[in-house]
């Protein structure tokens, strides 16, 4: 007998069927489905760590002492990097195992998927979505701190010379802030460093950098935007 | 009942696997057509005494993902792919009993060859047949780009296809493989 005949005999007898198509279609489209959804997922995380990274004053890491730096790190939205990363696994994995995805070196997979989250997520940032995705997040989910939260924590230290909150009153050279626990300050700003985004009006919420002088009483030496690094108007808090 | 080899011969491979689906016996022309190929490709990755066992098994997993044929590809390359895997894992599996036979390789008759002034026609045949047991001296991952390049004469695209790894990487290996056999082949008195 010839091989091709055992072959065809062994198919025969043990009743051996080819796999149907819909198998290998649904096994492609879910992998398609996977890395798409991947990169939308990690284009959400990529738009709130911006989101996150436009909420965070770098310059203050030079005037932090060093236990308030373990408070400046945790601004960085590392949840949102953990979950870029993961997406970014998810979407790698999902298109290496596509029929084609072995044309693909690793590098470049890496590449294309990073730069499409990194398009999808700087538009969805752009259009505001990162915001209220965060938002959110930190109204659903318990154990999430929002950025928000964080940044309020960092910037409610008086005695480590930062403070914020809502304006209440402007006078000659002072104004009356309501701090965001709902204590009221006396804020002396004479000599203290103003870029033109900040405008001392009543409902006004800025950040202060300086020195508490006494009870309720804070000598600023820089006064910024809440919402921003003090190059444009801040968007308030939420 | 099976197709005559003329019948064989008058189908293209499409139209071979579309027969085949609607009708087994047509399997058996893939299964004559390729067969020869097949056999020899298995032989050259050092696959000898189970070579015919290995390509039955292999043509079973064809049928069984003749669905998954993706119509981009040459047959031969997806074949090759398939027949590729069950090289692999027969090879595995000796391995995993102890039974590899890498270790045939014959040095003896390397130091009994004649210097390279002296070629001739049995030299030559010789250094063929010391070439494939060379190969079998270098590790897979080099064997089977060097057997494919070379032996089998494919296009790195095709390699790439049969492989399942970037063009790029089937370049680098090859590169790797060909400076491997060369230190490989120094040590023996025969040029290659």
């Amino acid at each position: 007998m010839k091989p091709s005949e055992k072959l065809i005999q062994a198919i025969k007898e043990q009743e051996i069927k080819p796999v149907p198509r819909w198998r290998f279609t649904l096994k492609n489209s879910l992998l398609l489905g996977a890395f798409l959804l991947a990169v939308l997922l990690g284009a959400l995380a990529f738009s709130v760590i911006l989101f996150a990274v436009q909420q965070t004053d770098f310059s203050v890491v030079s005037h932090l002492a060093h236990s308030r730096l373990e408070l400046f790190l945790g601004l960085l939205p590392f949840f949102w990097i953990i979950m870029l990363i993961i997406f970014l696994i998810v979407a790698i994995y999902s298109i290496q195992y596509s029929p084609k995805g072995y044309k693909f070196t690793t590098a470049k997979l890496v590449g294309y998927s990073a730069a499409l989250s990194i398009l999808l997520g700087t538009l969805f940032f752009i259009a505001g979505g990162a915001q209220r995705l965060e938002h959110a997040f930190a109204l659903n989910v318990s154990l999430y701190e929002s950025v928000q939260e964080k940044k309020v924590q960092l910037w409610s230290m008086p005695e480590d010379g930062y403070l914020s909150g809502q304006i209440e009153e402007v006078g000659m050279g002072t104004i009356q802030l309501k701090d965001f626990q709902g204590k009221l300050w006396t804020v002396h700003h004479e000599s203290a460093f103003m870029p033109p985004s900040v405008l001392l009006e009543r409902g006004e919420q800025i950040k202060l950098m300086g020195e508490m002088t006494g009870k309720g009483e804070f000598s600023a030496q820089e006064i910024r935007p809440w919402g921003g690094f003090g190059a444009g108007r801040g968007k308030g808090r939420r | 009942m099976y197709p005559t080899k003329e019948i064989c011969k008058q189908l293209s491979d499409q139209e071979l696997i579309r027969k085949s689906l609607q009708e087994v016996d047509y399997f058996s022309c893939l299964y004559d057509r390729y067969e020869e190929q097949l056999l020899r490709y298995i032989k050259r990755l050092g696959v000898e005494e189970e070579a015919e066992d290995v390509l039955q098994e292999a043509f079973i997993n064809i049928w069984k993902n003749l669905y998954a044929f993706d119509q981009s590809l040459k047959l031969s390359s997806w074949l090759y792919r398939i027949v590729h895997n069950q090289v692999v894992s027969c090879i595995r599996k000796k391995k995993s009993f102890g039974k590899d036979q890498k270790d045939t390789f014959d040095e003896q008759r390397f130091a009994d060859l004649p210097d390279e002034s002296f070629l001739d026609t049995d030299v030559l045949e010789e250094k063929d047949r010391l070439t494939h047991e060379l190969l079998e001296k270098l590790p897979l991952l080099y064997k089977e780009v060097m057997v494919l390049k070379f032996l089998e004469d494919m296009s790195y695209e095709e390699i790439s296809d049969i492989l399942k790894i970037p063009e790029g990487t089937v370049a680098t290996r090859i590169n790797r493989a060909k400076k491997a056999f060369r230190k490989l082949s120094e040590q023996y008195p025969i040029a290659f």
